[in-house]
């Protein structure tokens, strides 16, 4: 089993190392899967022997040699887990906030990867999960499928002819699928197009989420877009208007910095520089105005407006700014104001090192 | 049209609210829209259990003011008042917190169901897609031998005698593999 340490490094996992199926727009897929065990109350309900049961259940039907996994699975319980620990995983997508909270009886499973992760006794009592980047909703689904049929074989699901996979919240319930994809939208987010677009979104039974930042703050121009939907249309539909409505939002978005790169060349080309200027000089940083910044360079690179940075390092970046890893990183507790400045000059490092490496 | 709230911008965005029961409609531009937050992006977590508690009290519950004044009907109360025997949750309770207890629950309530499905899933009711192997299985089994004897009825009709007793040896076979899966079949 791979130690924890292995998961809470700041190198961006598989599914954050983009350059594929408009690699550019839509940053990763996700797919989820929420399940149920017949005979057990839902983890809102049960007893802490119910917890521990399902735990056991679930975790020795993944950790067992005979399911010849291509890739092996590790399981931490939350229970004795330091919080910033768990708040690097929730930054990494790995948990979700909700489980994060559950120290009493949530558990992981997670792939060597990171592209696969099981969570125990969230909302539901499984909640598969599976990261892919870009564009990649039929191979995020196949994978999920896979763990899926997996625990299928050894667990008696919570199943109903007609209301299909029975979860805690009927609003997963039939499928328990959602998709969803992130996208970077900044063309669409400056010209004001995304009020009318998450109003379209909703009528097709989508939703629009914002996926950034720290709390609530709302930034850095990354939207979740994902179905609502999960009864009456099998999982392949979903899928696919999934996917449509994703690449008609990638040509949107793509029509959008046309307009701006024609209408408005200097204007725009001078915004995006500043952002890159204030990233590489500035000596305090809020999460707020870093995510925004780097999605402002990110959008120079994409225009040709600002000369390339990879991915990789975008990514980490976007990774270690974020409160959890920052104070993972500098191996201590930090105050808000403390992580500003540290932030700052992480970011800094990060782009200088870039420089260095370009010149050489 | 120019935006109701700033009076400069262009308003791009209609607002149509129930007030007192008179229906109003505002136009704003995506600006002011954006910070008179009449629709709430969930920026943080994953759902925002909230959100799904105000929608179900807000759809199907009854309105506080409302309690006193109209006598609920014995159906109703009945109905209200059924709970799940496997954790106890009742309908009424359900509404208010917009989740169920366990699995049983869909049992319990399956009556009231559809109309709550209806409103969170489009107009759906019935599960279409993925189903467990093992229960798949059987399920498969089932369907097969719907459709084998729908055949049977036909040969028989068209009085092709031979078909029929080809189509009900082919019957007994499926339902003797799903018996054997610990299945009990009704007829013999």
């Amino acid at each position: 089993m791979t130690s924890i340490d292995h998961f809470l490094k700041s190198k961006p996992p598989l599914w954050m190392r983009g350059d594929i199926n408009y690699g550019d727009i839509i940053m990763s897929t996700r797919i989820r899967l929420a399940r149920n065990l017949t005979g057990f109350r839902f983890p809102r309900a049960f007893s802490d022997e119910e917890a521990l049961q399902i735990d056991k259940l679930v975790s020795s039907a993944i950790i067992d040699e005979e399911n010849n996994l291509d890739v092996p699975f590790s399981y931490f319980s939350l229970h004795d887990m330091p919080a910033l620990q768990r708040q690097v995983l929730v930054e990494k997508h790995l948990i979700s906030p909700q489980l994060a909270n559950k120290t009493k009886m949530g558990s992981i499973l997670v792939s060597e990867d990171e592209t696969i992760s099981i969570m125990i006794n969230e909302e539901d009592h499984i909640r598969i999960q599976c990261l892919q980047p870009g564009l990649q909703l039929d191979k995020a689904y196949h994978l999920a499928d896979e763990m899926d049929r997996l625990l299928e074989e050894k667990l008696p699901y919570a199943f109903d002819d007609s209301f299909g996979y029975l979860t805690s919240c009927p609003t997963n319930t039939g499928t328990g699928l959602r998709a969803s994809v992130m996208m970077h939208l900044p063309a669409l987010t400056v010209t004001n197009q995304m009020g009318p677009l998450i109003n379209t979104m909703a009528r097709l039974g989508m939703v629009v989420r914002g996926i950034y930042g720290e709390g609530t703050e709302a930034t850095g121009n990354y939207y979740q877009i994902s179905n609502q939907i999960t009864l009456g249309k099998p999982e392949e539909d979903i899928i696919l208007d999934l996917q449509s409505v994703a690449e008609q939002i990638v040509q949107k978005e793509i029509g959008a910095r046309r307009a701006l790169l024609e209408h408005a060349s200097i204007a725009v080309s001078d915004r995006l520089n500043r952002s890159l200027g204030v990233l590489q000089y500035a000596r305090i940083l809020s999460s707020e105005e870093a995510a925004n910044c780097l999605s402002n360079v990110r959008l120079g690179i994409d225009l040709g407006l600002i000369p390339p940075i990879p991915d990789r390092v975008l990514n980490e970046c976007m990774l270690i700014m974020q409160p959890g890893f920052l104070q993972q990183h500098a191996g201590t507790t930090l105050q808000a104001n403390e992580r500003d400045v540290y932030r700052a000059s992480i970011i800094r490092e990060q782009l200088q090192m870039n420089n260095t490496d370009s010149k050489q | 049209m120019i935006c109701e709230n700033c009076k400069q911008r262009p308003a791009t965005i209609t607002v149509t609210q129930m007030k007192n029961g008179k229906k109003l409609t505002r136009h704003y531009c995506d600006v002011c829209n954006k910070q008179l937050d009449h629709f709430h992006l969930n920026l943080d977590s994953d759902e925002d259990p909230n959100a799904v508690q105000k929608l179900f009290s807000s759809w199907f519950g009854t309105p506080s003011w409302s309690v006193q004044a109209v006598p609920i009907s014995n159906t109703q109360t009945k109905v209200q008042n059924d709970s799940c025997p496997q954790c106890g949750m009742t309908y009424r309770k359900f509404l208010e917190e917009g989740k169920f207890n366990c699995p049983t629950c869909y049992e319990t309530f399956k009556e009231q169901l559809p109309q709550v499905l209806k409103r969170l899933h489009n107009g759906a009711i019935e599960h279409i897609g993925k189903v467990p192997g093992s229960i798949n299985e059987s399920y498969q089994m089932k369907r097969q031998i719907e459709a084998l004897r729908q055949d049977m009825k036909s040969a028989v009709e068209e009085e092709r005698f031979e078909d029929a007793a080809s189509i009900r040896d082919q019957v007994r076979e499926i339902e003797k593999k799903l018996q054997s899966g610990g299945e009990e079949s009704d007829e013999h």
